[in-house]
């Protein structure tokens, strides 16, 4: 079985996510629709809006476009359609729109370069992978328009691929590490579902800090954790089981809070995305006891190494993919460029 | 024909009643704006409006289920109006090309669904056949919603693409047996791109790949060499008839477009009609569903300029008191032309009864069904209402000066069959040149073919042998005990709202001279002015009694 019959299988949405900008999302996507193509699976291909890529759009360059073969279902915003290489069969006017009008969804009839777009949004996002569910799409591959990790937000898709290699750093250990930490931040523990869970859920829209106390939950006037740290370990107390902070966990906020507090206190986000504290620094907390829960966490597909970095240097194809792989246990882990699997 | 101003319309009611239409499609919508009034003499079209309205009516209570499927069709329609103005003379582009087939398969689509109701609906609710015209987008007759210039459209079309396909699967051949070929020779690995990698390091492999004549360097970075396979020499002529394919192939997906786009324009004028008479569905179902909901009832349409509705209800007032629980008093009027002067106690609904009459007309007038039990009407030729307006006011006009401004405009507008309606006029300045005008201009109307009906506060202002008066029930029938013990305990917002439980807003008419009861003294004390006030203000209300 290849290697993307087995993702389709566990997945029906994938989005393709870079470390950084420039960590090779594109290649990857094309990687993965070379391989679809030869294991003969029915792709969607869309992206998470287009917005930040206006500059592209004025001069006409660096796109992502890509070469997509007959059968995949594609999602093309109108005035976009036109410029497409490729013939496309119009199967459906969506409901949403892009900055270049409303999208379409297409069948490729005739192989060639398209450039895709999809909804900003993350709820219309998922609807129309549904809508091309339906039109029959296998897997759906989703190239976040922006290389930043922020854009894996749970809810656009099932997994991700991250994208990851030689433009993180000219320092091999320091691209293992650097991975390995998002690898790690990803799949924090999903905070179990129960009294806590209900109540933050029922409360999110609000946006507030919540204190867990038993069964008492208490909400803080703060909106948000940023520059407010001295404020919340006042408010943590001996009988303070919990705290759900609905902004970013930044190093700002720990810092202010005793460190004797991080054993008692479990930690809640939303999601892994909304944690701004490097590899090392974490490392240091993790040791202390400090613990985080997601309300959602990021499940991560595979990871997809690029030994080249755009700054011109490189490494050695092998040995970066060995050393991630030993890296990155159960996680499968591919290279773009060499197909070294 | 100009049958009001813009305040007439929005001061009687009536737009409030056209905003409450919720048509689903955009032809609906336009059909909305499209709504005119029928001028005396257009009686017979405006029975057949009223007629459409009544089958749509019918569909409603009839077909749900069918109505409800067609309500999906409609919301999903979009205004392609433009698009096929276009077909005219512009090539369409692929994208409304699109939108042109669903359009067509809309219309085919409710088509097939009212034809069972072929025989009982009107015949402007039942688009056209357009099955012929589908038929240029969609040659195969496969009825899907998807658009795509098939090969079906053009043979020369399917041949080039044939053709492309060919040649792009050659060249792939070709690069995979040279790739196996020189992988095999060298004892190399290349990439599914055709490329081979290098390290820069490996001086040995650098020098044989470089050595290679089959293969070129592409791109090199301080450490690893990207050599790509040369092109042969069959490659090459494939990529260079290639190109001149593409060319063929968008020359002639221009000519498929331009035939395609100029076959639908031979069909405008039927996409044209289907596109009036599904507005005109959309529209009347709305207009339908608006009558339901507020238990409208078809006016009976009569030469004769008359005006008699029973039991009706202003419908901007009814939504506010159903919001608050409350009921609307219906009332009941009969006009003829000649003048009606309501009077009675302040608070007795005077205006609000002024608005219903000025609704239930415009509404008749416009082809709508009218809130009420049952209303007999003659068309007018010319509607006003004249009340009181803070615009004016804030244009820096006096009450009395911008009244005065407008009541001119009205009787230089005026004609035969004229609907005035008058909102105690002359009020703004000192009562004994009020009450000496109003009588004059009652005295002036009563001689004229206009229904006029006029609210206001004097005595006896309709003597005339054309004018009447009617007079607002008020508290007279009220239980004035039960009333006294019900606003002693109730506070600011309540007493107004109690005296509006104990009002009865019903109209009687007034035989002969008779004095209005005096209720505003009462009322003031209620609301709470103290009783100093009040008694002096009767102490003065008797010296005058005296004097007369």
């Amino acid at each position: 079985m290849g290697f993307l019959d087995h993702l389709a299988q566990r997945h029906q949405r994938i989005s393709i996510v870079g470390m950084e900008k420039n960590a090779g999302k594109t290649t990857v996507l094309n990687y993965l629709i070379e391989e679809a193509m030869d294991e003969g699976i029915s792709l969607g291909v869309t992206s998470t809006g287009r917005d930040g890529e206006s500059t592209d759009l004025v001069t006409g360059t660096e796109k992502p476009k890509v070469y997509l073969y007959a059968g995949t279902i594609v999602s093309v915003p109108v005035q976009l359609y036109d410029l497409a290489d490729a013939g496309l069969e119009i199967l459906r006017m969506t409901r949403y729109s892009t900055a270049l009008g409303q999208l379409l969804l297409c069948r490729v009839a005739e192989s060639g370069y398209v450039q895709i777009a999809g909804p900003v949004n993350t709820k219309d996002h998922k609807a129309m992978c549904s809508e091309m569910k339906e039109l029959g799409a296998g897997l759906i591959l989703i190239d976040g328009a922006i290389d930043r990790r922020s854009i894996a937000a749970p809810g656009t898709s099932d997994a991700i691929i991250l994208a990851t290699g030689a433009v993180i750093s000219r320092s091999l250990k320091r691209v293992i590490e650097e991975t390995l930490h998002v690898v790690h931040l990803y799949q924090l523990p999903r905070l179990s579902d129960g009294f806590v869970r209900d109540r933050i859920e029922e409360g999110t829209t609000e946006e507030k800090i919540l204190l867990v106390k038993g069964q008492r939950i208490i909400a803080l006037e703060l909106q948000t954790g940023l520059a407010s740290g001295k404020f919340l370990d006042e408010a943590i107390d001996d009988t303070t089981e919990a705290i759900f902070l609905p902004g970013a966990l930044t190093p700002s906020v720990i810092n202010d809070i005793h460190p004797a507090k991080f054993k008692q206190v479990n930690f809640i986000l939303k999601d892994p995305t909304r944690i701004f504290v490097g590899a090392t620094p974490w490392q240091q907390l993790r040791k202390r006891g400090f613990s985080v829960e997601v309300l959602e966490n990021i499940e991560i597909a595979a990871l997809a190494v690029n030994p080249f970095s755009p700054a011109g240097y490189s490494f050695d194809h092998k040995e970066l993919l060995t050393a991630m792989r030993d890296a990155a246990g159960d996680i499968p882990v591919f290279d773009v460029k060499y197909d070294g699997r | 024909m100009r049958l009001c101003n813009p305040k007439t319309k929005s001061e009687t009611g009536f737009d409030h009643v056209v905003h409450s239409l919720n048509p689903r499609s955009p032809y609906g919508k336009k059909r909305v704006k499209e709504i005119r009034p029928f001028a005396p003499g257009e009686e017979t079209l405006l029975e057949q409006e009223l007629s459409r309205q009544e089958s749509a009516m019918a569909l409603l209570k009839t077909e749900g289920r069918r109505m409800e499927l067609l309500s999906e069709i409609l919301m999903q329609m979009k205004d392609t109006s433009f698009t096929v103005e276009r077909t005219k003379n512009n090539v369409l582009t692929m994208v409304e090309l699109f939108e042109m087939k669903t359009l067509l398969l809309q219309m085919l689509g409710i088509r097939d669904l009212l034809s069972p109701l072929k025989d009982s609906i009107p015949e402007e609710f039942f688009p056209k056949d357009v099955e012929e015209v589908v038929d240029v987008l969609d040659p195969d007759r496969e009825r899907m919603n998807t658009f795509y210039l098939y090969d079906s459209f053009s043979c020369r079309l399917a041949e080039l693409r044939g053709e492309k396909r060919r040649i792009e699967l050659e060249v792939r051949r070709e690069q995979k047996d040279r790739k196996r070929e020189v992988e095999q020779r060298y004892g190399i690995t290349m990439t599914p791109k055709f490329e081979y990698l290098v390290s820069k390091a490996d001086k040995e492999k650098m020098e044989a790949a470089q050595a290679m004549p089959e293969l070129t360097l592409q791109e090199e970075d301080y450490m690893t060499a990207t050599f790509r396979l040369r092109g042969t020499p069959v490659v090459h002529a494939l990529c260079k008839s290639m190109d001149s394919l593409n060319e063929a192939l968008e020359d002639e997906e221009l000519l498929v477009r331009e035939a395609l786009s100029q076959q639908l324009g031979a069909h405008r004028d039927v996409i044209l009609e289907n596109s009036r008479r599904i507005g005109e569905l959309d529209f009347n179902l709305a207009k339908a569903m608006h009558a339901e909901q507020n238990r409208c009832v078809r006016p009976r349409i009569v030469q004769e300029h008359i005006l008699e509705v029973k039991e009706g209800r202003q419908l901007v007032v009814e939504e506010i008191l159903n919001k608050k629980g409350k009921d609307y008093c219906p009332v009941t009027l009969s006009l003829k032309d000649g003048v009606a002067c309501i009077t009675g106690a302040n608070m007795g609904g005077k205006t609000v009864t002024l608005k219903m009459i000025g609704q239930c007309a415009m509404l008749a007038q416009h082809g709508f069904f009218v809130p009420c039990q049952e209303a007999t009407i003659g068309l007018s030729s010319y509607i006003h209402i004249l009340i009181g307006d803070s615009q004016n006011v804030q244009r820096g006009l006096s009450s009395f000066g911008s009244e005065m401004e407008e009541l001119k405009d009205i009787l230089e507008h005026s004609k035969d069959r004229t609907l005035l309606l008058i909102d105690e006029i002359a009020n703004g300045t000192n009562p004994i040149e009020g009450l000496a005008l109003t009588k004059s201009i009652v005295h002036y109307l009563s001689k004229r073919l206009y229904i006029t009906l006029i609210t206001t506060h004097y005595d006896n202002v309709a003597t005339e042998d054309n004018s009447r008066n009617l007079q607002v029930r008020g508290l007279a029938g009220a239980n004035f005990e039960n009333l006294a013990r019900e606003i002693r305990y109730a506070n600011r917002r309540e007493r107004i709202e109690i005296i509006g439980k104990y009002m009865d807003y019903r109209l009687y008419e007034v035989e002969g001279e008779k004095e209005i009861p005096k209720d505003a003294l009462n009322i003031a004390k209620m609301l709470g002015i103290g009783n100093e006030i009040i008694e002096q203000a009767k102490q003065y209300m008797e010296d005058r009694n005296d004097e007369k």
